[in-house]
């Protein structure tokens, strides 16, 4: 374990990097001045005017709801998915149902939002939130597969749901009772990763945003001539605050189940 | 209902199979297929007044693009690519290896700790990156300070920046598929190793290492492939002399208003992504 | 039991093309009157549409792009539902072609008088389809306190001092047209020999220059990333607000002029309410205060003289009779000749 004291400070040199930016942010969420530039002073002006500006709350939202849509509508379809994929005996197109399910991440993602943008509109559809939270959907869907089909696959190695089913119980109990819980952190994980790209995405939303809907990247984008605003800091600083929130309390209550699960 | 539901889950018919694959597929087939044969056919057509398109069809978009003139955009989108996904591979492996034998009771932690950063909008990451980097920014500051250097140095818009920024984003993206497959290295063929009198070393280059390949291969392709497209990055942290696969792309929908032009470049890139995907299967398959 | 999954299996299938609409339908807001408004960032005075909505009783639903390029993109591949847009001179032309665009009807607005006549039927819209709402003009924007001596010509961002220091507007209009003024090549050129001598000036620069943005390069100049860049004269004013170092040059070879319109788009369900909205903008004071807060000049005759006196007296936003003279709008290119423009710049970009 001794030997692993390097390796921790380089992790730690890695973490470092991976924060810098968010430091930098917080920081200049508290800055004096206009813009993201020099340090002029310490204020919290800016959280005061971040929540006196309706719009850039109001596209918060939308990303938050945009997110969670997509979230959720990737994570059903990807259990699904997973579950046949790992579960099910071979059959046949098996390997074109995988490929298939890794196809959004090689779409650029100019071509998706106009190649999506023209059908929607030649299929008669008018641009809404739906649309925008489908298109979403479609671009988290591989990480969620991803993720809880790595999990579903290495718990088939330990034969637990045939275990149950040799106990008397069905494949829906089996499922309910055994695959599900087990599988719950990598849908979680995988949810998070997903929401994560939907919380991100500009180029996509851009596109297949209808009249009055405005994401955060798009806010954020179109306040991009001026630079970053220390108000967008100030959102971001709250946003990641949250996040980190609620990542630690998941982690208080999820730590024992999800131990057990390893052991 | 109970009864087929198990039906479904027990996948003993091929049926089963496909209805609980149906949503994921239908959805994928709706949203990506669709649109992207339209795409296609969209690469066939020509560029008319105005960025009108005309519905004669040809292959003379796929021509266009084997001029000599985007040879260097495609090298340059390799070499990038390329780069940032060794270097995130290399970066990423040890801190892998860490999360998965090493953090403990901190692992979970950690894990979430590296998707955190991405809660951030991308752009507000990208405006904290240039005041680090810019000229009258912190690292130069820092630098000046300790005496490093004379006079500011510019560090934004070069293949360090653009770098730079790829690796920032597509770290996380390495790393957990590589720690999930060092996750699954079994712990007592290592014992095994040490057992007979294996090093450290070489227990990890004999056994460690090869069992983790997958994760490798897999960590390398969910960084390489979007590399190839990225746009943003090379738009923000590179100049105009970063001028990559992805920028080529968005540029002929966005600026250039030759969609079909456009459509051709996607098309080929999708056909050179699949079938790299392809080989790699194969390569796989036979592994396995 | 596979009978009963197959039937679920084709409703499924009718039902995941209407998923955007059941999704949508969720949170579909009710219909009051409304105006879909979709303009540039940072190009409206912060009480404009409060007060027109107090006025009124008309909701403006406002829609923000950064960059043209895209906004043109998104209209083309369909998106639908704006009433009013803000397009330049330059896209009016394309936006005709592509029917994108229903003309103002001739006498519904009680304040297209108070244009000024240089702005009345002008050559990239001889019908009146769309109402001119703010102009301004291309120059150089650079840092004082940077440059031993301003510029004064467009070749001054040819100068290998500068390298590294220069940003261009990543913009086919300004970039293609500054080379062909340069070389002494009349806009409507349909030569490519004219077009290959615009492509080597512009490429013969590329390695001096760090950034082509139409955006982002004003947080480089504030930044001092880079101290010389072409630009569009009311961005540069905003900008120098943060930094007192900017300064702002036509330059002396003359340079061009344009001007933002407001269109109303084709298929508009809010017509009359849009038209309000046209004739709102065009009031003297509301048209002042547009111009005071975005620093660009206003085509509004009746409304100059409301406009801040600095910013009046500054011939950097309205220019000396004289240099007026100077100032060009840039010609209506026909497909043929806006596919070779295109084609200048995309082969820029990508050498």
């Amino acid at each position: 374990m001794k030997r692993s004291r390097g390796m921790g400070l380089y992790c730690a040199g890695l973490y470092a990097f991976l924060y810098l930016p968010l430091g930098v942010m917080t920081a200049f969420s508290f800055n004096d001045a206009h813009r993201n530039v020099v340090w002029r002073g310490f204020t919290f002006k800016w959280y005061r005017v971040l929540f006196a500006d309706a719009e850039l709350m109001r596209s918060m939202l939308t990303s938050l709801e945009l997110a969670a849509a997509a979230a959720a509508i990737a994570a059903v379809l990807g259990l699904l998915a997973s579950y046949a994929l790992t579960r099910h005996k071979a059959f046949a197109g098996r390997r074109a149902y995988s490929a298939l399910l890794d196809a959004p991440l090689m779409m650029p993602e100019v071509a998706l939002g106009v190649g999506l943008l023209s059908f929607l509109v030649r299929a008669g559809y008018e641009l809404d939130f739906g649309a925008l939270a489908c298109a979403h959907a479609l671009i988290c869907l591989p990480y969620t597969v991803g993720s809880v089909r790595a999990r579903l696959k290495s718990m088939g190695e330990e034969h637990l749901e045939e275990a149950a089913m040799d106990l008397g119980a069905t494949e829906w109990t089996a499922f309910v009772k055994v695959t599900l819980p087990l599988a719950m952190p990598a849908v979680v994980s995988g949810c998070l990763l997903a929401f994560t790209v939907s919380f991100e995405d500009f180029v996509t939303s851009f596109f297949l945003a209808g009249i009055g809907i405005v994401t955060m990247p798009i806010k954020v984008y179109s306040m991009m001539k001026f630079g970053v605003t220390p108000e967008i800091n100030a959102l971001s600083v709250l946003l990641l605050a949250a996040t980190a929130l609620l990542l630690a309390l998941n982690a208080v209550f999820a730590s024992g189940p999800d131990e057990a699960s390893r052991a | 209902m109970g009864k087929a539901l198990s039906w479904l889950l027990g996948g003993r018919r091929p049926l089963a199979s496909h209805l609980l694959l149906a949503p994921a597929a239908g959805w994928l087939i709706v949203f990506l297929l669709v649109p992207a044969a339209g795409l296609a056919l969209l690469s066939l057509a020509k560029n008319g007044a105005y960025g009108q398109v005309i519905w004669t069809f040809g292959l003379h978009n796929y021509r266009r693009a084997f001029d000599a003139k985007y040879l260097p955009v495609l090298l340059r989108t390799f070499a990038f690519a390329g780069g940032t996904t060794a270097l995130c591979l290399l970066l990423g492996y040890p801190l892998a290896y860490y999360l998965s034998f090493r953090a403990g009771r901190w692992r979970n932690a950690l894990l979430i700790g590296l998707m955190v950063p991405f809660w951030t909008s991308a752009l507000v990451a990208f405006y904290s990156w240039m005041i680090i980097l810019g000229k009258e920014g912190l690292l130069n500051a820092a630098l000046l300070r300790f005496g490093f250097i004379s006079a500011p140095i510019g560090i934004l818009y070069t293949p360090f920046s653009v770098l730079l920024g790829l690796v920032y984003f597509y770290l996380p993206f390495t790393v957990l598929p590589l720690y999930a497959s060092l996750e699954k290295v079994p712990r007592s063929v290592v014992e095994a190793a040490y057992d007979l009198g294996a090093g450290r070393w070489t227990a990890f280059l004999k056994v460690t290492l090869p069992l983790s390949l997958p994760g490798v291969m897999a960590g390398g392709l969910l960084t390489f492939v979007p590399c190839l497209g990225d746009f943003l990055t090379a738009e923000l942290l590179g100049g105009p002399r970063f001028y990559l696969l992805g920028n080529l792309i968005s540029n002929q929908f966005l600026m250039a208003q030759d969609w079909p032009f456009g459509a051709a470049l996607t098309c080929l890139l999708l056909i050179g992504l699949i079938g790299g995907l392809w080989v790699y299967r194969r390569w796989e398959a036979e592994d396995a | 039991m596979p009978e009963v999954s197959r039937r679920d299996f084709l409703k499924a299938a009718f039902l995941l093309p209407a998923m955007p609409s059941l999704l949508g339908a969720c949170r579909r807001s009710d219909s009051r009157r409304v105006v879909n408004f979709y303009n540039w960032s940072n190009y409206i005075g912060k009480d404009t549409l409060p007060d027109f909505t107090k006025r009124t009783g008309v909701e403006v639903r406002y829609d923000l792009f950064a960059d043209e390029d895209e906004m043109f993109a998104k209209i083309r591949a369909g998106a639908r539902g704006y009433d009013l847009i803000v397009i330049g001179d330059f896209l009016i032309p394309r936006f005709k072609a592509l029917n994108l665009i229903d003309p103002v009807p001739a006498d519904t607005l009680k304040n297209q008088g108070n244009l000024a006549p240089r702005f009345r039927r002008a050559a990239y819209d001889p019908d009146e389809t769309a109402v001119p709402y703010l102009w301004g003009t291309t120059g150089i924007a650079y840092n004082k306190k940077r440059l031993t001596k301003p510029p004064t010509s467009w070749w001054d961002l040819w100068d290998p001092r500068y390298k590294d220091r220069i940003s261009m507007l990543d913009n086919v209009r300004d970039c293609v047209g500054v080379a062909l003024q340069l070389l002494d090549i009349p806009q409507t050129t349909r030569d490519p020999e004219d077009f290959r001598k615009a492509r080597e000036l512009l490429i013969k620069q590329k390695p001096l220059v760090k950034q082509y943005s139409s955006s982002s390069y004003l947080n480089s100049l504030v930044a001092g990333e880079i101290d010389l860049a072409m630009t569009w004269s009311g961005d540069l004013f905003q900008a120098a607000r943060d930094n007192p170092d900017l300064d702002y040059c036509l330059p002396r070879e003359g340079t061009y002029m344009w001007v933002d319109c407001l269109a109303l788009m084709r298929g508009s369900r809010h017509r009359e309410d849009a038209l309000r909205l046209i004739d709102y903008l065009l009031e003297p004071e509301v048209a002042a205060n547009i111009a005071n807060a975005v620093r660009y000049a206003t085509p509004n005759e009746k409304a100059t003289p409301l406009v801040d006196k600095a910013l009046r007296k500054d011939p950097r936003v309205y220019p000396t009779p004289q240099v007026l003279s100077k100032l060009k709008l840039h010609d209506v290119l026909d497909p043929e000749q806006s596919e070779l423009w295109n084609q200048t710049w995309a082969d820029v970009k990508v050498a």
